[in-house]
């Protein structure tokens, strides 16, 4: 090996993944550019915030979701917890539970529901897709039963104050966000358990073979997803101070979606946390604007899935010309 | 040298060689490449290559990973075209720009790793795209039956039903090879078969690779196992740096002139052993049973090999994993360094200095779409914790000393596993364990698939992790790979030791005669 072609050659791949993390980053600020000038209901203060608010909840799912992309798995069921975490913060709050307490305990159900899916794939040996298509179906069947189909009211002014204070001029939602993000980022890009992550998701005999417990970290992955789907849930319920276990219709797909323009494969290994961020506040714009733009709300959800085609194939383009 | 000896190491063609005078009438060319070339960019895979197959032949082709077999595989079987050249078919200059078209031609290749569909039946395989339909609808009964009369034909005793899946990887390539040598197929090119046959299926494939040169099929056969090729071939042709260096009768050759063409190198230097004295006892087993092996009792020393011989699925294998904590041990004891132990998953095997380098790289030794470095890294990783984030310096150091070390040629530890060649893949294996500190190696086939350079290479490998004071138990179907190597042997059959002696002690013969049970 000659010393002269080989920082080139590192050089160029390293590039690439900038350039694709800029692209995103790019994608994002032109969305933002091109709806100041198209209407001048965009770049105010008040629209921001809105908008920081609908996409941070996609956002903390997205991150989750990535853990379990990254391992080669889906989790499917990240909405249905979602809903059925409002009903279950709510009802805890009116029946006269401390708030936080209400809140551990969403949080903790969250991380079981999670270790469930795990314990059906370790040990029942079902794959992903098929135990977590099957919690999506009951979660929202147990909410709507505690229910009886109908909203829980929440009462307490100080947990859905919560949801529309801000903090240094920044929502307290989007807070949440980082909150989330970075121990997440440490997690998944500065700690062991982030490579054991990678490891097992692109070759997990070869992984146990290097003495990473394969289980363990289908435990760690699918806990955290739902755990940040409980979040989710909690923060929701503050922000429409109800409790209902139809909410969170469909945000599995859009965490997918932000997943994979973030530059996850489905194929695991492969995956960051900024990138999946970046792709919810992506699709949090793009929604935001054809609001702003009083496009046809039914438009939003072709225009995602065009930007998931586009985006994905330059994606493959990249990893190939590697 | 006899008068039908083509040496066409260099340049340009010299046309009255070529036919190997006039032994041979023109027509008996069934394919003629001229000056064949395949370039990418800069890179040239194949230089200008002259090189004909006679009808009815069995032409080997060996080389050392990346000499440009598998380029000139590519170019033969239309996945690739070709930069530069001709291309003689029949007396007719092709093009052979498709798939199909070679396959029109009637050129097929068996390929090392079998591309067929595991859902399928083997009938519903060998028929995949020339089904036998009647108004529209598939015959199954019939394409069932007639599959069958080719395997039986073929002498392979496989069932036509049953599904793909459930078979071998051998006997898949069994059905592979079946599958290639129907529809009017003139020209077959097998890429190293046997790698995963066991000596019962290889043997089949030879009586059927015969039968089809009797048939007047031409046969490409390409291996890094030297006593095949002599075995079978009529001629071998020898590729080194994309270059045809030449071209042997087999009875006017022998394995130490192919060798040293191939690599510019002899073969005792590529066996490489030292005499090491032995040390401290590291592992003992003491009457281990478990699933597959019974009662096998071995110990292994500081500066030892111990060779593990048998044939496929001999038990060896699942001796090995046993040992580094995969599969539970149902009865018997392991010792290590004189103290009893309890090695009940993986994880405490590693702990205590046991390393496992497996039998396939691919699917259980890396992680393929991983940089080298996580690779590397991967054992350690607890080591390298600093409080909740990972020491990324002390990480970038670890990676860096063992590729430097093991001399893996990469342009960095950011590469992916999957760009590295089969031996340096071998060496990022050995690299995570060197990293881990571990005392006994267990290396499972360590040189299936990998080249006489490499070979060589891994093999000096051993006598440094020995001259550290590790201990190595060496699992081989390979004979000649633990005869020259190991200072014990012990031969496995049916789970069973049959057999232990010290280094040299017995004739590869009587080893063999004992792994077979004869």
């Amino acid at each position: 090996m000659t010393t002269e072609t080989v920082p080139t050659s590192v050089k160029t791949r390293r590039n690439w993944n900038f350039l694709f993390a800029l692209t995103l980053v790019g994608l994002l600020v032109l969305l933002c550019v091109a709806l100041s000038i198209a209407t001048p209901n965009f770049a105010t203060g008040n629209n921001i915030s809105n908008l920081l608010r609908q996409g941070s909840m996609i956002a903390i799912l997205a991150i989750g979701q990535t853990f379990v992309i990254i391992t080669a798995g889906i989790d499917l069921s990240v909405g249905a917890i979602v809903g059925f975490s409002t009903v279950v913060v709510a009802s805890l709050i009116q029946s006269g539970v401390p708030v936080w307490i209400a809140i551990i305990v969403t949080l903790l159900m969250g991380l079981l529901i999670g270790f469930f899916h795990a314990f059906g794939i370790v040990k029942m040996g079902l794959p992903p897709f098929i135990i977590t298509l099957a919690t999506l179906t009951s979660l929202r069947g147990i909410g709507l039963l505690m229910t009886n189909g109908s909203t829980i009211n929440i009462t307490d002014a100080g947990f859905n104050q919560f949801s529309r204070e801000s903090f240094l001029g920044v929502p307290n939602l989007f807070w949440m966000v980082i909150i989330v993000a970075v121990p997440a980022f440490v997690f998944l890009h500065l700690s062991k358990w982030g490579r054991y992550l990678y490891a097992v998701g692109s070759n997990p005999e070869a992984a146990r073979l290097s003495g990473v417990s394969v289980p363990r970290m289908i435990y760690i992955a699918y806990g955290l997803s739902a755990m940040c789907a409980a979040i989710v849930g909690v923060m929701l319920a503050a922000r429409l101070g109800v409790g209902n276990a139809t909410q969170g219709d469909g945000w599995e797909l859009q965490a997918i979606a932000s997943s994979v323009i973030g530059g996850t494969s489905l194929f695991g290994a492969v995956g960051s946390v900024h990138g999946p961020l970046i792709g919810a506040f992506i699709l949090a714009t793009i929604s935001n604007g054809a609001n702003l733009l009083n496009v046809n709300s039914f438009w939003q959800r072709i225009i995602t899935g065009a930007l998931i085609i586009i985006i994905v194939f330059f994606d493959q383009l990249r990893r190939r010309s590697r | 040298m006899g008068a039908n000896l083509t040496d066409l190491s260099s340049g340009p063609p010299h046309p009255a060689g070529q036919t190997s005078a006039a032994a041979l009438p023109p027509h008996d060319i069934i394919l003629e490449l001229r000056d064949l070339e395949k370039r990418y960019g800069h890179v040239q895979a194949l230089k200008k290559s002259t090189l004909s197959f006679r009808r009815g032949e069995i032409h080997a082709i060996v080389g050392e990973n990346g000499a440009g077999k598998s380029t000139l595989i590519k170019l033969l079987t239309g996945v690739i075209r070709r930069t530069g050249g001709t291309i003689i078919w029949n007396g007719q200059e092709v093009d052979l720009a498709t798939p199909n078209e070679a396959i029109n031609h009637g050129i097929n290749a068996v390929h090392q790793e079998v591309v067929l569909c595991r859902q399928l039946s083997v009938a519903a395989n060998i028929f995949l795209g020339d089904e036998n339909t009647k108004w529209g609808l598939l015959q199954r009964r019939e394409m069932s039956r007639a599959a069958q009369k080719i395997l039986d034909d073929m002498g392979f005793s496989l069932p036509a039903d049953a599904l793909l899946g459930t078979l071998t990887i051998g006997q898949q390539q069994l059905v592979a090879t079946a599958r290639a040598s129907l529809r009017g197929t003139k020209f077959i090119i097998f890429d190293e078969p046997t790698a995963y046959l066991t000596r019962q299926e290889a043997a089949q494939l030879f009586a059927l690779i015969r039968r089809l040169k009797a048939e007047g099929v031409t046969i490409v056969y390409i291996s890094h196992r030297m006593e095949e090729v002599f075995e079978l071939a009529d001629r071998v042709s020898v590729l080194r740096d994309g270059t045809h260096v030449g071209t042997r009768n087999i009875e006017d050759t022998n394995d130490a002139e192919l060798v040293a063409l191939m690599i510019n190198r002899t073969l005792e230097q590529i066996y490489h052993k030292e005499e090491i004295p032995f040390g401290k006892t590291l592992l003992q087993t003491r009457n281990l049973s478990g699933k597959g092996f019974n009662d096998v009792s071995i110990t292994v020393r500081q500066g030892e090999i111990v060779g593990l011989y048998g044939l496929i699925g001999a038990g060896r294998s699942e001796f090995a994993l046993s040992i580094f904590g995969r599969n539970p041990k149902t009865s018997g004891e392991i010792l290590w360094k004189e103290q009893p132990v309890d090695i009940s998953n993986e994880r405490k095997a590693i702990d205590l200095g046991i390393a496992l380098a497996p039998e396939s790289r691919r699917d259980q030794g890396l992680n393929l779409n991983l940089p080298i470095g996580l690779n590397i890294n991967l054992p350690v990783y607890d080591q390298l914790m600093r409080g909740p984030v990972i020491d990324s310096g002390e990480e970038k150091r670890r990676a860096d000393a063992q590729i430097r070390d093991l001399q893996i040629k990469t342009p960095s530890r950011r590469s992916l596993a999957s760009s590295m060649s089969g031996g340096n893949q071998q060496k990022i294996v050995i690299g995570k364990w060197l990293n881990h500190g571990a005392e006994v190696f267990i290396f499972d086939e360590p040189t299936v698939g990998v080249d006489v350079g490499t070979k060589a290479e891994i093999y000096r490998l051993f006598a440094r992790l020995l001259k550290n004071g590790a201990g190595i138990i060496l699992i081989s179907s390979y004979l000649p790979e633990v005869y020259e190597l190991a200072d014990t042997l012990h031969v496995f059959r049916e789970g069973h030791l049959v057999g232990s002696q010290s280094y040299r002690e017995r004739s590869h013969e009587d080893i063999l005669a004992e792994a077979i049970g004869v």
